[in-house]
């Protein structure tokens, strides 16, 4: 049997808190730009007056626009090229892999939004895969509210540490 | 939408994922990670082809609902996970069931399969679900 990956010190992160807040609203050239790279050609996200007529202020944001943009972070590209929030844990002898992500979209997002999200670390587990590779599952949650408090969107993602070792 | 019933199937949307398309994506997201595009960072980590964003499946899964209600729906919840890396150039198909209908709320399981080049399915990229309110 292998020593835990899931250390004390580790453990304590859990309940760690990470605010940003976006410098500008998040715009409608965004919505626009997500839509063209990922060629979803809905006009709920490029034209004012198709929204209005569908119950909407104006353009709104593609669903998982808010959640995958690094936009409101505003940090410097790291050496792997990221430029988002991580937590920077270090479990030795583990590689990262993304789970998955859990979306609840409460409101739609309007161009005029200014982002402030909240990120924390919720649990820390330790387990092993049915092939016997040992592995810590990280869950955070974001929560994404716009300038006057409005919780707009919750993102609840699945990180994956993987022994390298393969199984103990 | 109001005939719609458990079982019902959703039409499938299909896309062909190129490396500009990934660069464009990360542009968009502001996630320049090299893993998307940088050769010498891909193969030093194992791959033989860049890897496509996991999440730019998670967009093609609520474009597929979205597309599939139209515009008077509203997208509640999405969630996803990830089964196998998706190589740039590769054909991806989302489709989706009917899971449950009750009064303006629509609950469905989606996935997004891998295609070999004769169309036939080769892998499972992401498993998934939504639900939205729907008029």
């Amino acid at each position: 049997m292998s020593s835990s990956l899931l250390t004390d010190k580790l453990r304590a992160r859990i309940g760690e808190t990470r605010i940003y807040v976006a410098p500008e609203p998040i715009g409608k050239a965004a919505f626009r730009y997500f839509a063209q790279a990922v060629g979803d050609h809905n006009p709920l996200y490029t034209d004012d007056q198709f929204a209005r007529d569908h119950g909407y202020l104006g353009v709104i944001a593609p669903p998982t626009l808010v959640c995958e943009t690094n936009q409101y972070a505003n940090l410097s590209r790291q050496s792997t090229g990221y430029a988002g929030h991580a937590w920077e844990l270090e479990i030795p002898g583990t590689r990262l892999l993304r789970g998955g992500n859990e979306y609840t979209f409460h409101q739609p997002v309007h161009s005029e939004d200014v982002l402030t999200v909240t990120w924390s670390i919720v649990d820390m587990t330790e387990r092993t895969s049915s092939k016997g590779v040992p592995m810590v599952i990280v869950t955070s949650q974001a929560l994404y509210e716009n300038q006057t408090g409005e919780l707009l969107v919750t993102n609840i993602e699945t990180l994956i540490y993987q022994s390298r070792g393969g199984a103990s | 939408m109001t005939n719609v019933e458990r079982g019902a199937l959703i039409p499938p949307l299909e896309r062909r994922i190129e490396v500009a398309d990934m660069v464009a994506y990360a542009g968009a997201t502001w996630d320049w990670h090299r893993m998307h595009y940088d050769m010498a960072y891909i193969e030093s980590a194992g791959f033989t082809a860049p890897i496509v964003d996991g999440q730019m499946l998670g967009a093609l899964m609520a474009e597929c609902v979205q597309d599939w209600l139209g515009p008077d729906a509203r997208l509640t919840t999405l969630g996803f996970r990830f089964l196998t890396p998706v190589e740039a150039g590769s054909v991806v198909r989302c489709d989706g069931v009917v899971e449950s209908v009750e009064t303006a709320k629509i609950q469905c399981s989606l996935t997004v399969h891998i295609l070999g080049s004769n169309g036939v399915v080769v892998g499972t990229a992401a498993s998934g679900h939504a639900e939205a309110k729907i008029p």
